[in-house]
């Protein structure tokens, strides 16, 4: 039998459409993908019409984008933005950098793969990525979060202790000022013992 | 009876309409700059999707009790200074409140901004709001300078009577043309209102990481992108009201805001911008003696 929709549910599709033609997206420009950046927001291919702006806060940033190389150092600072970004959000991992490492693979500075320490929503293949590429990815992006298929972000709460452990072996210990167990109650996501 | 009904519905739906036509003016406003940049440009209703958006977003971190409140303040004081300015179909409350009473109003958000800012202890937020009110004395002085010279030509503060004077002999009797230097001295000082380039240095956004906003997300932003929307409905309709002659039916008034907002977006698509103390001394050099030149005039029966 096929389910039925409830009011609340068609409401949630209405906004959820609606929802997906605004993305603001913060760039984490580490690596040299960033240079395909501009050609992808300007005249050329123009981000904008499909509602992609870029955003120069965390706290209002939908999408962070992380192009190329994490440095050990640099990943602290991308938790730390991770975690003052507001709910829902997307991780973006751009160029061949951030899912094997890439030509960094040798490098005893760099870290290897991106999600073993932050959930990423997609990774953008390539060294690098043309803005054909990327227009496809965020494309993809937008039509996942109209179908409410794109998640990955609860997966922080979820597997939390997962992460935790993975950046604490890069870096050690840091306070991120922001109560992960806590929020995860508050979205009713998982049980996150600690 | 039914005038009283026809009252309530207005209160009700006023800022219905202000946010909706500030929504296609916003979206306008963001296409005609893409088209500029020789882009396609984002939806014509943008600004639609960017509130439902930042509504729908789940974390919402508050900084203290006065972050809070602050944005009852902006949000308020932009619809209270909308029920005071005449409209056609709408002038009940322009009675019990006059120019002073909106340009006082309007005041309201950026103190309600500085406040809530003030808590978020973010130092571009502080740099941000330095910068808004240092703006303020620039664009509000010349402002009200040109308001002044209007009130003493007809005699009268309520910008109702004001509009009702210039409708009474067509263009003729238009503010900007009776009185040039005062329509072109607010029309800059609209230019710094509206926090357009080559005024825009309050958001600044590779600057000072979009300055007041810094700390807002979420429905808090949300909030304040709602303000800003009925606030571009107010601050055009403010200035079609005293130099462009009113508006006798909605179309014409939205035509009038149309083509202003043209302007000042023309104006804004070819400028940089300017550092806080080169907008201060333009605004202090060129619209300001413009508006005492005008009001001097008039005090001499020239104009």
């Amino acid at each position: 039998m096929e389910k039925t929709i409830t009011q609340r549910s068609a409401w949630d599709k209405v906004l959820t459409k609606l929802q997906k033609r605004s993305l603001w997206m913060l760039h984490y420009c580490t690596g040299c993908g960033a240079v395909e950046l501009p050609p992808t927001m300007t005249a050329r291919f123009d981000m904008e019409r499909f509602g992609i702006m870029p955003m120069v806060t965390p706290r209002q940033a939908d999408i962070l984008l992380i192009t190329g190389y994490l440095s050990v150092k640099t990943l602290k600072r991308v938790v730390l933005i991770y975690e003052q970004m507001q709910s829902p959000k997307y991780v973006v991992g751009f160029g061949s950098c951030t899912i094997n490492g890439g030509m960094y693979w040798n490098s005893y500075a760099t870290i290897k793969s991106l999600d073993q320490y932050i959930p990423v929503e997609f990774y953008l293949a390539g060294c690098m990525p043309r803005p054909e590429a990327i227009i496809e990815g965020f494309t993809e992006l937008i039509d996942r979060i109209g179908e409410g298929k794109a998640n990955s972000w609860e997966d922080y709460y979820k597997n939390y202790e997962f992460y935790r452990k993975n950046q604490e072996h890069v870096f050690g210990t840091i306070d991120t000022r922001t109560d992960i167990p806590d929020d995860a109650k508050y979205f009713k996501i998982g049980e996150v013992e600690k | 009876m039914n005038s009283v009904i026809g009252l309530v519905v207005w209160i009700v739906f006023y800022p219905l309409i202000a946010f909706t036509v500030g929504v296609f003016l916003g979206g306008y406003g963001r296409k005609f700059t893409a088209r500029v940049q020789r882009r396609v440009g984002p939806s014509w209703i943008q600004p639609f999707f960017d509130v439902i958006k930042l509504m729908r977003k789940r974390t919402n971190i508050s900084h203290g009790y006065m972050h809070d409140i602050s944005l009852m303040m902006l949000v308020s004081g932009t619809m209270l200074s909308l029920y005071f300015i005449p409209v056609p179909g709408f002038h009940y409350f322009s009675q019990f409140g006059d120019f002073v009473v909106i340009i006082y109003l309007l005041l309201i958000p950026s103190l309600g901004m500085a406040l809530g800012v003030g808590e978020t202890a973010n130092p571009n937020g502080s740099i941000g709001i330095s910068r808004a009110l240092q703006m303020l004395f620039g664009y509000e002085v010349p402002f009200v300078l040109t308001f002044i010279g209007m009130a003493m030509l007809n005699g009268t503060t309520s910008m109702y009577e004001l509009v009702q004077i210039q409708q009474s002999g067509g263009i003729a009797t238009w503010g900007i043309v009776t009185h040039p230097l005062l329509g072109i001295a607010a029309l800059f000082a609209l230019q710094g209102m509206m926090n357009e380039k080559p005024f825009e240095v309050i958001i600044a956004p590779h600057e000072i990481a979009t300055g007041p906003m810094t700390e807002m997300g979420g429905k808090y932003m949300g909030m304040m992108f709602i303000q800003h929307l009925i606030n571009l409905f107010v601050e055009l309709t403010i200035y079609a009201n005293l130099f462009l002659g009113g508006a006798k039916n909605w179309f014409e008034l939205l035509f009038k805001l149309f083509v202003l907002f043209t302007l000042i977006l023309s104006v804004n698509s070819v400028f940089g911008r300017f550092r806080t103390d080169d907008a201060m001394r333009f605004m202090w050099k060129i619209p300001l003696p413009l508006a005492a030149i005008g009001v001097v005039g008039i005090m001499l029966g020239i104009g």
